[in-house]
């Protein structure tokens, strides 16, 4: 075996070409980890937000809150169902809400707007979402023209922060009194106000989008589903929270790593590329030395690995440099429409060791393909001709 | 034999090298026009939107809806041409639940009057017109779906329960870009007589035409100002717009790409750099020789700089070559066949080509700089006495 010092040192006498492969790797890592990352953010934004003894109705084809619209006397049927768990006094506990979405000034542009969620909720909302806690400020008093707003909008919106207060009709301003935080779900770029103030604002009486319950254990999802669905008249679909939040998630995180995958394997096949001509140039380089290693009765086997270590000791490098770098832009706020709500979100980059240590084997494959002929190549260099160049 | 030939010739002394320089070029370029097109794709929805056609609809949220007497309103304003009115419907198809398409309710004389760039062979058009069920496909979707004229399709409403049977009167394209050619039309009236009473007379929004598009914001602040005393207020703004702001929505998305765009600009020079650094290294020698025999500095820069030139160029003409075939007739179809909303148009542009071979070889120069300027200064007694 030949020391791995002497590849380090090969490595540090051609300082620039090293520097150049590595981080043309580096890049590559990076992007890669990069988009891995926003698209666990995005799952973890819009996919979390559930709880597993949680169960949705909706009307039944509608893909989301939005687009579902349920008369309020169901919802007393919904509560009545087998499988929803009571609170001590006897009370059935849910919430029936109206979500849509309304267009508010972007500020920083000149009368520029752009979507945000907002959900009519019930007075018993931070009992029921119990991920959900007022960081600063106050809950909305129950009447009162106020508001409560994620953590993730406070300066997104004109008017969305804190004692400031947005219009969602022509006289009818609500007040921000507290901010929300939502363990990082997609509720922390929402508003939430009373459902009636929404109610009566658009003209919705008589109309909830959804009506969520808690159920007494995960395992009576099923009763609770087959008493909705039994009766086809009523025109209702359950979903648990999780099931449902997922759905949500699929279609914006399927576009970022569908492109994210794409950038990638461009990406990779051209850092490849630079790591062959690298490789080769060392092998090359290092002809007479490779001769004087098989003189000396190195196999050349041994010679194989040598030259692919190096490689990959060089890529690993670049990775390492790349999966960190990565690791930065868990600091970056990424605000995009979510395609699935039309409605403004706010992501972040999510690091996970798994995605750290992939995208560090991705780079380390990417050494290997690139150093396996330049290192075939010097397998077979034979040693008298080697000595004489 | 001129400085340039000597350069030229010099990409063959390693020519295994040279091939893969180019090649990593090539993919780089690839990647870089790839990236283009689909910002390209999606800003197309924007450029080729009319300036001269006005949305208008309910001011504060775009899932609310609009009296349907407003219509003769905007019809009357002085300057508006023409109006129509639309309704989102919302429908998936059984058996193709994942896939994705706009179904509109649409009036179907006014809307063909004022969506003047929709192509539909008139008998096609004259059948839709008295068909109450009919139906209006795009070509995109019909071969999609191997809809033909006379078909019957039954959609499942995801906003409006329930199944709706259509019979396809006709398959329109159209004249501009931007229109997305997979959207499902059909009439208004059939949808508003199947709703509860509570939800009929409801319209999504207003399409009116006005005579250009220097008078465009003009009337859209008029048509606002009318409604703003009703109950319901709306907000109007050009097609092109309205296009914009949603480009806005998803900016840091375009944003994203246009960096990685550049990323991919910086890991070319890197390999391009690479490569010629490796070639003066090499040849530093023979470099000490052509100075001794009275070279000046400035022609080994010439050599230096042409080569790198030759790669950039040969890779990037490699690379626009695969580009433009790969796009135009195999990822762009797909593209345009899977997410025709979002890309009803996914080709590679003029521009984008004339930029990828200009960036090539304009980054080729610029990473041959540094080594092109450490040739020329070689003392010729110290590039002599190096070997190898």
């Amino acid at each position: 075996m030949i020391p791995i010092s002497y590849n380090i040192r090969s490595l540090a006498v051609r300082k620039t070409t090293t520097i150049a492969t590595a981080l043309g790797i580096a890049l590559v890592v990076f992007v890669l980890s990069s988009s891995q990352m926003l698209s666990n953010g995005i799952r973890n934004t819009l996919g979390k937000a559930g709880q597993s003894d949680h169960a949705i109705v909706l009307r039944k084809g509608a893909d989301n809150e939005m687009s579902s619209n349920l008369e309020t006397r169901l919802i007393n049927l919904i509560y009545a169902a087998p499988g929803v768990k009571r609170d001590d006094s006897g009370q059935p506990i849910g919430v029936a809400e109206l979500v849509l979405v309304i267009a508010l000034e972007k500020p920083g542009t000149s009368g520029m707007v752009s979507n945000v969620s907002v959900r009519g909720v019930s007075d018993n909302v931070f009992e029921f979402r119990k991920h959900a806690k007022i960081i600063a400020g106050r809950a909305a008093q129950p009447g009162a023209d106020e508001a409560v707003i994620g953590k993730r909008l406070r300066g997104q919106f004109a008017g969305l922060e804190l004692d400031q207060s947005f219009e969602i009709k022509k006289n009818l301003n609500l007040k921000v009194v507290g901010i929300v935080d939502a363990e990082g779900s997609s509720q922390e770029s929402e508003v939430w106000t009373s459902v009636d103030i929404i109610r009566s604002a658009f003209g919705r009486e008589g109309l909830v989008s959804s009506v969520s319950v808690a159920l007494e254990s995960p395992a009576k999802f099923d009763t609770f589903r087959a008493a909705m669905e039994s009766d086809k008249q009523l025109g209702l679909q359950t979903l648990s929270e999780p099931t449902y939040y997922e759905k949500q998630s699929e279609g914006t995180a399927g576009l970022v790593n569908y492109l994210g995958g794409a950038i990638v394997f461009f990406f990779s096949v051209g850092a490849i590329i630079g790591a062959m001509i690298t490789m080769y140039a060392a092998v090359a380089h290092r002809k007479r030395e490779v001769g004087t290693l098989r003189a000396l009765g190195f196999s050349r086997a041994t010679i194989l690995l040598s030259f692919l270590l190096e490689s990959v000791l060089l890529s690993l490098l670049g990775g390492l440099v790349g999966a960190l770098a990565s690791l930065g832009m868990g600091f970056v706020h990424f605000s995009m429409m979510n395609f699935n709500s039309w409605s403004e979100v706010t992501f972040s980059f999510d690091p996970a060791p798994e995605i750290l240590i992939g995208s560090l084997l991705v780079g380390g494959i990417m050494g290997i393909l690139g150093g396996l002929f330049p290192a075939v190549q010097a397998a077979r260099t034979s040693p008298v001709e080697a000595m004489r160049e | 034999m001129n400085l340039a030939t000597i350069a030229l010739k010099s990409t063959r002394r390693n020519l295994f090298r040279s091939v893969l320089t180019v090649l990593g070029v090539a993919v780089a370029m690839l990647a870089f026009l790839l990236l283009r097109t689909v910002l390209s794709a999606w800003m197309v929805s924007a450029e080729f939107a009319a300036k001269d056609r006005l949305a208008t609809r309910h001011k504060v949220t775009f899932i609310m809806t609009l009296p349907k007497r407003y219509v003769e309103d905007v019809r009357k304003m002085p300057g508006v041409q023409g109006a129509t009115w639309m309704n989102w419907f919302g429908a998936r198809l059984p058996g193709h639940e994942d896939a994705f398409f706009g179904t509109f309710a649409v009036d179907p004389p006014s809307y063909l009057e004022v969506y003047d760039e929709v192509v539909v062979p008139p008998d096609q058009r004259a059948k839709w017109l008295e068909d109450r069920q009919g139906a209006l496909v795009g070509a995109q979707i019909a071969k999609q779906f191997g809809w033909k004229v006379g078909d019957k399709v039954i959609l499942e409403g995801t906003i409006f329960p329930g199944e709706w049977e259509f019979t396809v009167d006709g398959i329109y394209t159209a004249t501009k870009k931007s229109v997305d050619q997979s959207s499902f039309y059909f009439h208004w009236n059939y949808m508003n007589d199947s709703l509860p009473a509570s939800q009929q007379e409801q319209i999504g929004w207003i399409a009116s035409k006005v005579p250009n598009a220097g008078q465009a914001a003009t009337i859209a602040k008029q048509i606002d100002q009318l409604f703003e005393p009703r109950d319901i207020q709306t907000l109007s703004m050009s097609e092109r717009a309205m296009n914009t702001s949603f480009l806005g929505m998803i900016s840091t998305l375009l944003d994203a790409m246009q960096i990685v765009s550049l990323v991919i600009l910086v890991i070319m020079m890197l390999i391009l750099g690479n490569t010629i650094a490796m070639g003066v290294r090499e040849r530093t020698h023979e470099y000490g020789v052509l100075r001794a025999i009275g070279f000046l500095p400035k022609h080994l820069c010439t050599f230096v700089i042409v080569e790198a030139g030759a790669l950039g160029l040969l890779g990037g003409a490699l690379g626009l070559f695969c580009g433009f075939f790969l796009i135009n007739n195999a990822v762009g179809r797909i593209m345009e066949e899977t997410f025709t909303g979002f890309f009803p148009y996914f080709r590679v542009a003029t521009e984008d080509m004339l930029i990828s071979i200009a960036l090539s070889v304009a980054l080729a120069v610029i990473a041959s700089i540094v080594p092109a300027y450490q040739a020329s200064k070689l003392p010729v007694t110290d590039a002599l006495r190096k070997l190898g």
